[in-house]
């Protein structure tokens, strides 16, 4: 079996350094890594597009005038997200093609323009168009 | 899921390009086949559909389902006494009336947004809920709210064009600057054409000259026939005269349609 010392020198299992539940605190590691990832995810695409001082939009409505005027990348995110309704990065890239990472990243880029809504249930962030709060 | 059916949006630049005697023939044809089809009066600028299938008593009108007052269902108009030994024919009317016309043009962007919701939803509700094989929107010419939204929601855009130049040029910057940013399936239907095209010879010319200014392919060629325009709107050529050359070229369409060939 697996084991290590502490610092006083005491020989302990790998159950006990990670405690009753380990599997559970790996759980909630990887869900902060991916959170972790997913901010730092924006934060090179705002500096990539050189918008590090852009700010959350309170309320900017996904009409078609406004889809024809985005960013071909980000157009065809947010036509993915209209057509599905509600998805997470996971789905929109398989409908894309892209790889998840860009995907998420386009589409926290769109929460932060205020087209789009995020939301969290467990470990899954869904993304949607908030047609019924809008007005 | 996959659905089955397809969403097709008829559209054009310019107006009078016989978009709306296309949609109603295309819809009629397809119901012939023996398919369920939904057409949905979507010009909501300057509604016709009501008129020309001589439809008095609405309850219910599209902009109502656009508004969100009512589902889709109280809309539809089971029309399929009308086509004879057929499918299915449900039709959806836009309000004509002047006060309905001005009130739409009057919508704000928040509206336009929960249009699109609602015309997307249709996926959804008509092709796999109500097993409707075609949806064909009849929308209005050029770059209006109603119309982007429909070709949005759509599958496959049917582009009426004529031989005039000003809607050739309009035609050449939607394909670009619209159908082609929606990276949607486009097929051209060039009618009201002057030259002879009854012979492979003048079709083929008439064929290269649209691939030469377009760069897509050309789902068909009408001719301008003086019987259609005599009939001023008032024949549904797929039924009532289906031995005209008209509806035989709307067969054509409605096979390739029909068949996946585009």
């Amino acid at each position: 079996m697996y084991t290590c010392k502490t610092l006083r020198g005491k020989r302990v299992t790998k159950q006990e350094v990670l405690g009753k539940k380990p599997l559970h605190v790996l759980e909630k590691i990887r869900e902060n890594l991916e959170k972790l990832n997913e901010k730092m995810e924006v934060m090179i695409e705002l500096q990539k597009h050189g918008r590090k001082d852009i700010q959350p939009l309170p309320e900017a409505p996904l009409d078609v005038m406004t889809l024809l005027s985005m960013p071909d990348h980000l157009r065809k995110t947010a036509m993915t997200v209209c057509r599905l309704g509600r998805a997470t990065a996971d789905e929109i890239a398989q409908q894309t093609h892209r790889a998840r990472a860009v995907e998420s990243a386009y589409l926290n880029q769109l929460v932060i323009m205020g087209h789009l809504k995020k939301e969290r249930k467990g470990r899954k962030a869904y993304f949607y168009v908030d047609r019924e709060s809008q007005g | 899921m996959i659905t089955l059916g397809k969403i097709m949006a008829v559209h054009s630049y310019k107006g009078g390009t016989g978009k709306t005697l296309l949609s109603i023939n295309l819809a009629a044809t397809l119901v012939k086949h023996g398919k369920k089809v939904c057409l949905l009066d979507l010009d909501f600028r300057a509604p016709s559909l009501s008129t020309i299938l001589k439809i008095e008593k609405v309850d219910y009108w599209l902009n109502d389902y656009l508004n969100g007052t009512c589902e889709i269902d109280k809309v539809l108009i089971d029309l399929s006494d009308k086509i004879h030994n057929g499918g299915k024919l449900f039709v959806g009317l836009a309000n004509p009336t002047t006060e309905a016309i001005r009130d739409m043009s009057a919508k704000d962007r928040k509206w336009e947004m929960r249009a699109l919701g609602r015309l997307l939803a249709l996926k959804n509700s008509l092709l796999n809920d109500k097993g409707f094989d075609y949806l064909i929107f009849d929308t209005s010419p050029g770059l209006q709210y109603s119309s982007i939204n429909a070709i949005v929601s759509a599958d496959l855009v049917l582009v009426a064009t004529t031989f005039d130049r000003s809607d050739i040029d309009g035609t050449k910057r939607m394909l670009k600057e619209l159908y082609e940013l929606f990276e949607k399936k486009t097929e051209i239907i060039l009618n009201k054409v002057l030259n002879d095209v009854s012979s492979r010879y003048g079709r083929e010319e008439v064929q290269t000259k649209i691939k030469d200014i377009y760069q897509v392919p050309l789902l068909g060629i009408i001719p301008c026939f003086c019987d259609v325009l005599k009939g001023e709107g008032d024949i549904i050529f797929a039924q009532e005269r289906p031995g005209h050359p008209f509806a035989k070229i709307l067969e054509e369409i409605a096979n390739k349609i029909d068949n996946n060939i585009i």
